[in-house]
């Protein structure tokens, strides 16, 4: 292995981590105020992602948009479109299932999921290629401590990380995030206390898919490809990154995102075959669960969100 | 002066069975009213129909002269009812600050949610030594004090409070008692449910004995307790 290849490795590394952490934020968002584990958050991701290629390709010919404009109204877009989806997923197939079995929420979200990238593939121009996703940001290297950078690669860990501690302050440091709080630890005091536990519902729902979108976003601004099955990978690693650092906690969410990047960097060294990094990084998370069942940061019965 | 809280001819049941059958009752704005009978009598039943968190099969729930039988939890509580709910229920992973904001979580104005923290501090100055620390790591006692002092972080018109004895030791019990009285002088009115029938009955004014899902006695408190249905229950809970 190339030594000086070395610090690509951690970019790239860097960059995994900030989007699996995102993912995984989402799925440990939902289990925490609905015990329910949502398993169409991979392909809302992606959906996120072709919503934010549309705004692009139906604003593009509008000169007058500059560049970082552009980043801003697709982003959002995206966001919005994602937000507003994951809210209506919540309100017409998740609440009415709350009586039921939680495994019959995820098996309809599995099915949801899979109409979403079905749907994307047959309705979508030309849908079962891949994308091209416009290079918005500047490709241009800068050497920080020696380490050669691209400009892309830096806004997009800082942006995704920006993302995550904005979702933190909000949860510790909010009326909305303390209702958040509330219902997650236990539901029925918190509408005793006059929290609407629907609304509340909608609102965790809705912020768990639009960090979806932006992680799509981020995903499609790095690769500058997305296709119509990304979300079927990162939605696995987002579940299991969030199940290892312990389902319920956003900071077990947080590190098992960054533990599985981490797994896969050393995967990617170690093996030189591209392919083996997934296998090496999922064997790895397989034995630390056989180790830890209930994840790295364990959760008791009340440790919600 | 017209009742705060009336309940008339109530019906409530899991499945099959009817927990309360024909439950009426009422509570005057101001003073202490409370419910009596042992466990499984359908005392808990009858605050949860109040409240919404179980749907009442017939009958009427009126607060301040508005029918709120069947509106949802949180409009209920938005209309100056709090609770202190069986087994205190305080939330283990919030701050004992935190926990009494969400006390408070329908008052937008700031300086009224600090002056209201600061009174409930006032009453229960043990808690300003642990405004940090999580109430499920706190004892039984002090989470009970955390408990009712959330309660009261909304400024309720009616205060709900479901066995607050349960599960604390009889010096802590006698506290409690003395609290609530205290809450009265306040201008709240109380709906006090209570296995404990003695401690009870010497600080409300009315009171309501529930047994199998009926009321078998009711009227002011010093007539109550000669009653022999509250001699019975009182020598039965002795036992």
């Amino acid at each position: 292995m190339l030594l000086g290849s070395l610090d690509q490795y951690l970019i790239n590394g860097l960059v995994l981590g900030v989007i699996y952490a995102m993912v995984a934020v989402g799925f440990t968002l939902f289990f925490g105020v609905l015990n329910v584990i949502k398993f169409s958050h991979g392909d809302v991701l992606m959906a996120g992602a072709f919503a934010a290629l549309i705004a692009y390709i139906s604003l593009q010919n509008f000169v007058s948009i500059s560049i970082w404009m552009m980043v801003v109204i697709t982003t959002t877009f995206a966001f919005a479109a994602m937000a507003l989806f994951g809210a209506i997923v919540a309100r017409f197939l998740v609440l009415p299932l709350r009586g039921a079995p939680p495994l019959n929420t995820l098996l309809i979200t599995l099915m949801l999921g899979l109409a979403v990238r079905e749907a994307v593939r047959l309705f979508y121009p030309n849908g079962s290629n891949p994308k091209p996703f416009p290079k918005l940001l500047p490709d241009t290297d800068i050497f920080i401590f020696g380490l050669e950078i691209r400009h892309d690669s830096l806004i997009i860990i800082f942006g995704g990380l920006a993302a995550i501690c904005f979702l933190h302050l909000l949860i510790k440091k909010t009326r909305l995030g303390l209702s958040i709080q509330a219902v997650a630890q236990d539901s029925e005091t918190a509408r005793l206390m006059g929290i609407n536990f629907q609304k509340i519902v909608l609102g965790t729902f809705a912020l768990g898919s639009g960090l979806a979108a932006l992680a799509g976003v981020l995903n499609g601004l790095y690769y500058n490809e997305i296709n119509f099955s990304m979300g079927l990978l990162l939605g696995v690693v987002g579940f299991s990154s969030a199940v290892v650092g312990g389902l319920g906690s956003i900071l077990g969410a947080i590190i098992g995102g960054f533990l599985f990047a981490l797994l896969q960097t050393i995967g990617a060294i170690w093996f030189e075959v591209p392919a083996y990094k997934d296998v090496f990084a999922f064997v790895v998370i397989i034995a630390v669960m056989a180790w830890r069942p209930t994840g790295l940061l364990a959760e008791t019965k009340s440790d919600r969100v | 002066m017209p009742n705060l809280l009336e309940v008339d001819d109530l019906y409530v049941g899991y499945d099959e069975a009817d927990v309360l059958s024909g439950v009426s009752l009422k509570v005057k704005p101001g003073k202490i009213t409370c419910l009596l009978g042992a466990n499984g009598a359908g005392k808990t039943t009858l605050i949860r129909a109040l409240l919404a968190l179980t749907p009442t099969r017939q009958g009427k729930i009126f607060f301040d002269g508005e029918e709120i039988t069947h509106q949802a939890t949180h409009n209920i509580v938005r209309l100056g009812i709090s609770t202190i709910p069986e087994g205190r229920r305080v939330f283990p992973k919030l701050t004992v600050i935190e926990n009494l904001l969400t006390g408070a979580i329908l008052e937008k104005n700031k300086r009224k949610i600090g002056s209201r923290i600061e009174e409930v501090l006032k009453i229960f100055p043990q808690l300003s030594d642990r405004k940090k620390q999580l109430a499920g790591t706190m004892s039984g006692g002090e989470q009970a004090m955390l408990s009712i002092g959330r309660g009261l972080m909304s400024a309720p018109r009616l205060l709900v409070i479901d066995e607050p004895s349960l599960g604390l030791s009889p010096l802590f019990v006698k506290e409690n008692f003395k609290v609530i009285r205290s809450i009265k002088e306040r201008g709240i009115t109380v709906l006090l449910v209570e296995q404990n029938v003695k401690q009870t009955l010497e600080i409300a004014d009315y009171g309501y004995l529930i047994a199998q899902g009926k009321v078998v006695a009711s009227g002011a408190s010093a007539e109550l307790n000669k009653t022999d249905q509250v001699q019975l229950a009182y020598f039965g809970s002795k036992q």
